[in-house]
């Protein structure tokens, strides 16, 4: 039984990545130039005509925005998934759980062929990869946790009340620009500091970008933190499907 | 033969008629009570709207009864779905093994059963191709053939017998007829009375949510037709 869904979800994984390659002209190149051109775009603003950016602006545009970007579709993707798959849910007796894990593994692992690119591009711009990349796992864990965990409640409550949809996407947006995503956060005033070191988006961004630009481990207490937040939001996550689970097959999609 | 694999006793099922606050609630199933015991083949009748399809899906194990109750010796039960979760840019293969998944088989069980659905479902070299390209027909026959491989213990049908164009039709009539005829425990769901009393050894009618009779295919569809050219006044 638990082995079956095991290969549910990873066949339906590759099923979703195959389909979505064979669905546009481009295929597989708008994984990497989706996110290329938005990152284009907040160059342009922020860097030529703002001037925000310090010195070592792209490096940290290009890290903030490829976590982010697969975060946020962790938690898009994933928390839309149970929802979405409604038509499905009321024909076939599944765990609700499994359409938000196919979601979020596909993501994965798009973000992980963009990461590889990362890593050249960082290279050609004079990072090097370092001794402390072997932090990187961790940091790529936590990140997974807390994106999952926020996925996993919002998919729970989305199919009851699909109206959170249009909430959800200004809070992210929101919560991308307190996270030093595209500009870095050292004109937050001192005293608004200790909100910022509670943001796990905020905290995991820092810890990457440590590894990436200076070869600094991350702060193993923050990172502690964020993934005890994380593990107490799957946990709550769980529960929400869990219990409401019995809801879905009943709902108009 | 007399071991009852699920039984219900006096279940009901109820929706939300809208979604928003304080909507009210509808019981599509008010009190049905069913035994179904093994090797069984049961049909359930009664008009459109009588509940049919949500008893079904309560067997299956995907609505859960919010009144009365349901016990099931540890059986699979298996709504028999077409095309579940077919997508379109990809091949027949790799529909076959997603939508048997989703049916609840394992990987190597379908792996195993490929070329048997490549046969069935006469596709040829089509098999390989994404079934976007596949005209409505041919979706039908590799969905059938698809379905057709599940074998759990319990084979819940909701009018799906044939498909496809008359010859396929014949064909698929005749897998699903040797497939009841197996000894494998059915409930098949009809409107179609003919269908019911072919391939039928009890039969269960309900009406408005409520059971109205279960027994022997004969004395229950008795019943049924004297009541439908004399309903009675309140209905």
């Amino acid at each position: 039984m638990r082995l079956h869904l095991v290969e549910l979800v990873l066949f339906s994984t590759y099923a979703e990545l195959r389909a979505e390659a064979a669905r546009s002209y481009l295929g597989l190149i708008w994984w990497v130039l989706e996110p290329a051109m938005m990152m284009g775009a907040f160059w342009l603003v922020f860097d030529v005509i703002l001037k925000t950016g310090g010195p070592d602006y792209v490096p940290f545009l290009l890290i903030g925005m490829t976590l982010w970007q697969w975060m946020k579709s962790c938690i898009t993707h994933g928390g839309y998934a149970i929802w979405g798959s409604l038509p499905m849910v009321r024909q076939v007796r599944l765990p609700p759980l499994v359409f938000p894990l196919i979601a979020m593994l596909s993501d994965t692992v798009k973000f992980a062929c963009i990461f590889v690119l990362l890593v050249a591009i960082l290279w050609a711009l004079g990072y090097p990869p370092n001794a402390a990349y072997w932090a990187l796992p961790i940091v790529f864990a936590a990140i997974f946790l807390a994106a999952a965990g926020a996925g996993f409640v919002i998919s729970a409550l989305v199919p009851l009340v699909p109206d959170l949809r249009f909430v959800i996407e200004q809070v992210l947006m929101v919560v991308m620009f307190l996270s030093g995503v595209i500009f870095p956060l050292d004109k937050v005033p001192e005293h608004l500091r200790w909100v910022m070191a509670l943001n796990p988006v905020a905290v995991v961004m820092d810890d990457a970008r440590g590894i990436l630009l200076h070869g600094q481990l991350p702060n193993w207490t923050g990172l502690s933190k964020v993934a005890l937040i994380s593990v107490v939001l799957c946990v709550v996550g769980l529960l929400f499907v869990q219990r409401l689970a019995p809801r879905f097959p009943k709902l108009a999609s | 033969m007399n071991d009852v694999v699920i039984e219900l006793d006096r279940v009901g099922v109820a929706f939300s008629s809208q979604r928003s606050i304080g909507g009210s609630r509808y019981w599509a199933l008010e009190d049905v009570s069913l035994r179904l015991r093994r090797g069984e083949r049961l049909g359930v009748i009664g008009r459109n709207g009588a509940g049919k399809s949500t008893l079904l899906r309560v067997l299956a194990g995907i609505l859960v009864p919010d009144r009365g109750a349901i016990r099931r010796g540890g059986v699979s039960c298996q709504l028999m779905s077409l095309a579940l979760g077919f997508v379109p840019h990809l091949s027949g293969r790799d529909n076959a093994i997603l939508s048997g998944l989703l049916l609840g088989l394992r990987r190597r069980d379908i792996v195993s059963r490929l070329p048997a659905i490549r046969d069935f479902s006469e596709l040829g070299d089509f098999f390989e191709q994404p079934i976007a390209t596949y005209s409505a027909g041919m979706n039908l026959r590799l969905a059938f053939s698809v379905a057709i491989q599940v074998e759990p213990d319990v084979l819940l049908i909701d009018e799906v017998l044939s498909v496809g164009d008359a010859e396929f039709q014949e064909k698929s009539g005749a897998a699903l007829r040797a497939r009841m005829g197996e000894g494998h425990t059915v409930v098949l769901v009809s409107h179609d009375e003919k269908q019911i009393a072919d391939r039928c050894d009890r039969v269960l009618w309900i009406e408005h949510g409520r059971s109205v009779l279960e027994g022997p295919r004969d004395e229950v569809f008795e019943a049924y037709h004297r009541d439908l050219h004399h309903p009675p006044e309140a209905a």
